[in-house]
């Protein structure tokens, strides 16, 4: 038996090593379209802004009636609200529910979309034909409204709920997108080697189908999450669903209480406004370099 | 295969002449030197064909005619004149509204493969008669009865392709359209890039026989690309070869196909199966075609060329005339050719190019 | 909040006069004429055998006026400024797509692209509070509050063009919200469209035969490269009815989106019913309309024979 030369390094450090190059390789890749690199930089901004923000930046409990609309200061960098409150701490821990939901959702419906738009090309027939008839029906059905009615049905206090329920009605246009761009792989010289080699099913879809739409499927995850951000962030506004401290809520309040009708106040009903705008522009940036990495022919140079 | 007409047509006045025409595309990696110094006539009623490989530069020479090249070709150099009625055109200096009344009028390109060479949104009478009103016909009634005739010529029915959408008309259909469309203004001289390569083989016949008829009866000059070398043999009168962005061998279709001076036309001629051929007379010319952007020195056939010797390498040769009427080859050891080309005619027992059709 | 409308009426009364809850009651059932106990199931089918009689039953809160002539109230004011909307912004960013595709090297078409692509990803009602705030509240561009309302008071309702004028008056910041949040799509659609209609043969063949590059801009990139996008502007309604109702509680503007919003609110389920019934049908409407629409544009697909 031939001995196997082993490194020289002791193993966790060169797991290490590896793990950094990979991270490198990366980032390389990522910093390939300019607009997509920076989008992917505010969302890694966001994401830290919402998950390492609350734990250094205290959360204010208490009103001060004597400091209402503050404009920005050395102590309150974005000014405060109707009830004194620091505007910034309020976007830090705002963040959170947010950009919680917008990944859920996102994977949640690329999931589901990419399942059975997969399932429904390569298997066809009946399960296909009346899958896409449902699918048309469903995308008929202006999606907010039906939200928006849904809302008042059900109790959405729940993260999850308000993920799933999106989720759910978001599979269709996934689903239709999906299943075309399967279509036209399925008639790939690959794939037809494959089932004549008979791989199975589940073989054929994982490894040679879906690898192949890689940019779709990121491209799905980031409309997935700029679906939900537009509809979590509407239906907040309008008070339909009661999440607490978000930005969604932080714009309802600024709405509610007039202050979008007073100049001092700019900064409590903007600063929500902003951040969503921002963060918004963050995943659809992103998703650029996204399609260039996994796109090889779009890659210039 | 047409017999030469007479000294008449030679002392007649050439409708288009080109001379000493440069072409160059910018690329990423450099200029690619697509034409370098052609010099050509297009005489009276004649058929000339230029054959060549894919890249050595006939459709980007055939596109400098009427000036239809992308943005990034420029013609560095060089004449085209075209004549008509005792008054010339220098082509090159054209505006462009004079440039629009040039094309189709007096020079229509054809090219290759009608497939989607029309609008789809538009019926084909519209587009007929978009032609005709860019060129000053008003009359649609005029229009409407020409493009009926023309219609017959190629041998459609012409009421019902009329008033059709492109997508209603096969490919055939099509290029038959196109052809007719382009004899609309009863052009001096038309350009056809590969017009059979795209088709199957009955309507390949019916185009060639349709080329050969029109040309007949409207007495166009007629200048075709093509690597198709039954196709040239059967409708041209004379045969340029060309080579990496220059003619290397000119002259009448019979001395091009029965004595080739040039290495490369005569690789070419052996490179193409007869239906009833010996496989072992079957020899592909070695080698690739050559870097525009970066050419070999001296003849740019030599890295390729079994006659080829140090001269080669060094200088490039020139078109010298040889024995034939107007046949001219530039190669230094076109009498080795001569030799080989004389030796492989003496072991066939059989002669044809032409049965492949 | 309470999903119950009765609830919900109690919590109002309560709030607004002060009554004890017993008293808010009393008022409540007084008021509210149907049976709330009655199993969902029997209400439902009840429903159904309404509509397809075409009546969709009466409004809650406003007992007695069928929700028909509600829908029949606002509605138009919300055709009125999608319908405007949509066509200013596909003819606006068609137009301006096209333009950017045949200057692709100009220094300003990348720097439109780019914001064209900005305001595309913005939710349309972050835009719509961006103009408010700012236009109406920061720089007092817009007298927002003269502006509140599909119409003024006191002008005569008809076919007058002081009355015109006034409509288009209070709609104009929706109408401009509709068309910044969707222009940014079709500039950059037709943009690409025009790129890759530019390089087709019949194009080229078209120059070669000598037409004026102003019939070939117009019958034959511009018809071509505007068809896949006459698709999408047909679908896009949908989603721009679905965004009425975030809107129009913005300018407070009174169409069907806003009537939903304050039946959501007051939990007045005949009229949420009716009025997301009669939103759907609208958007499959707009895509049967699409279908055909579309067969006229595009040879093509027409059935052979129809035309």
């Amino acid at each position: 038996m031939a001995e196997l030369t082993r490194s020289t390094q002791p193993k966790p450090l060169q797991w290490l090593a590896d793990f950094g190059r990979s991270i490198g390789r990366f980032l390389r890749l990522m910093s390939r379209n300019k607009t997509g690199f920076l989008g992917f930089l505010m969302f890694v901004g966001f994401l830290l802004l919402a998950l390492v923000g609350p734990l250094l930046i205290p959360e204010e409990t208490s009103a001060d009636i004597t400091a209402i609309y503050e404009t920005p200061s050395r102590a309150h960098i974005l000014g405060t609200d109707s009830q004194g409150k620091d505007i910034w701490s309020q976007i830090v821990h705002g963040g959170r529910d947010i950009i919680q939901m917008a990944l859920l959702t996102g994977a949640l419906s690329t999931f589901v979309g990419i399942t059975l738009g997969a399932l429904s090309a390569v298997i066809g027939g009946r399960f296909d034909a009346t899958l896409t008839t449902a699918a048309d029906v469903w995308l008929t059905i202006p999606r907010f409204p039906l939200l928006a009615v849904l809302a008042t049905l059900i109790k959405l206090d729940n993260l999850m709920t308000l993920a799933l329920l999106l989720a759910f009605l978001s599979w269709a246009g996934l689903y239709r997108s999906i299943r075309a761009q399967v279509f036209s792989l399925k008639e790939r010289d690959y794939v037809e080697a494959a089932v004549a080699l008979d791989l199975g099913l589940g073989h054929i879809i994982f490894q040679e189908i879906l690898p192949n739409m890689m940019s779709y499927i990121a491209i799905s995850f980031t409309f997935g999450m700029t679906s939900a951000i537009y509809a979590q962030v509407g239906l907040v506004f309008l008070g339909l669903v009661p999440l607490s401290r978000n930005w969604g809520v932080m714009i309802n309040l600024a709405w509610t209480q007039g202050a979008i009708f007073f100049k001092d106040s700019i900064y409590f009903i903007m600063a929500p406004v902003a951040a969503i705008a921002l963060f918004q522009l963050s995943v659809v940036w992103m998703s650029r370099s996204l399609e260039e990495i996994f796109n090889p022919r779009l890659r210039t140079g | 295969m047409q017999t030469m007409n007479s000294t008449s047509q030679q002392n007649q006045t050439p409708p288009l002449s080109i001379r000493n025409l440069w072409v160059e595309y910018s690329v990423e990696r450099g200029l690619v030197k697509a034409v370098r110094g052609i010099n050509l006539d297009l005489r009276p009623e004649e058929s000339l064909a230029l054959i060549g490989e894919s890249g050595c530069g006939k459709t980007t020479l055939a596109l400098s005619l009427i000036r239809l090249l992308v943005k990034a070709a420029t013609i560095t150099q060089g004449t085209i004149t075209y004549r008509r009625d005792g008054q010339e055109l220098d082509i090159l200096s054209l505006n462009s509204r004079e440039l629009r009344r040039f094309r189709w009028r007096e020079c229509a390109m054809v090219f290759q493969s009608a497939l989607n060479a029309f609008n789809p949104v538009l019926r084909i009478r519209d587009q007929i008669y978009d032609t005709a009103r860019a060129h000053g016909v008003t009359s649609r009634e005029e229009t409407h009865q020409r493009a009926l005739e023309l219609l017959e010529h190629v041998q459609l029915d012409p009421k019902r392709v009329i008033n059709a959408y492109p997508h209603e008309l096969s490919g055939g259909m099509r290029q038959r359209v196109l052809l007719a469309m382009s004899l609309l203004l009863d052009p001096q001289v038309l350009i056809l890039d590969e017009p059979t390569t795209a088709l199957d083989i009955l309507t390949q016949r019916t185009i060639i026989d349709l080329l050969r008829r029109l040309k007949a009866e409207l007495g166009f000059s007629m200048m075709f690309i093509s690597h198709d070398l039954a196709t040239a043999a059967e409708l041209a009168d004379r045969v340029a070869t060309m080579y990496a962005g220059n003619i290397v061998e000119l002259g009448s279709v019979a001395d091009i196909f029965y004595h080739p001076t040039h290495p490369y036309t005569l690789g070419l001629i052996r490179a193409v199966p007869t239906v009833t051929g010996d496989f072992e007379e079957l020899a592909s010319i070695p080698g690739s075609p050559p870097d525009l952007i970066d050419p070999p020195s001296g003849c740019k056939f030599h890295p390729r060329c079994t006659y080829a010797t140090e001269r080669c390498r060094v200088e490039e040769p020139k078109l010298e005339p040889v024995l034939g009427i107007g046949h001219t080859v530039a190669c230094f050891h076109h009498d080795l050719v001569e030799q080989d080309t004389e030796s492989l005619a003496k072991n066939h027992s059989h002669t044809t190019r032409k049965n492949t059709l | 909040m309470p999903s119950n409308p009765v609830e919900v009426y109690i919590n109002e009364l309560i709030m607004l006069y002060s009554l004890t809850y017993s008293e808010a009651k009393d008022q409540a059932s007084a008021l509210f004429a149907f049976d709330v106990d009655q199993p969902l199931i029997q209400q439902y089918t009840e429903y159904m055998g309404q509509l397809l009689r075409g009546n969709l039953g009466t409004s809650l809160r406003s007992p007695g006026t069928p929700v028909l002539d509600i829908i029949k109230t606002f509605l138009p004011w919300t055709i009125f400024s999608v319908g405007v909307g949509l066509l200013l912004s596909f003819t606006l960013g068609v137009f301006l797509g096209m333009i950017m595709a045949y200057k692709r090297d100009a220094w300003w078409e990348a720097i439109l692209s780019g914001l064209a692509s900005m305001l595309s990803s913005i939710p349309s009602y972050i835009i719509g509070i961006v103009l408010l705030v700012f236009l109406g509240v920061y720089w007092e561009l817009i007298p927002i509050h003269l502006m509140r309302g599909s119409h003024s008071p006191g002008v005569q309702i008809g076919f007058t063009v002081e009355f015109i004028k006034d409509i288009f008056y209070h709609a104009s910041l929706p109408i401009a919200t509709y068309v910044l949040a969707t222009i940014g799509t079709w500039i950059l659609s037709m943009k690409s469209s025009t790129m890759s209609t530019l390089g087709e043969d019949y194009v080229t063949v078209a120059r070669a035969r000598g037409l004026p590059e102003s019939r070939i801009t117009t019958a034959y990139v511009g018809r071509n490269a505007m068809l896949p996008l006459v698709t999408q502007l047909l679908i896009s309604i949908g989603f721009i009815v679905g965004g009425s109702i975030l809107i129009e509680s913005i300018f407070v503007y009174q169409g069907i989106g806003f009537r939903l919003l304050e039946s959501l609110n007051t939990r007045d389920y005949p009229l949420m019913q009716g009025i997301f019934l009669i939103i759907t049908i609208s958007v499959v409407v707009a895509n049967l309309l699409a279908d055909f629409v579309y067969g006229w544009f595009d040879p093509r697909v027409r059935v052979a024979g129809g035309d």
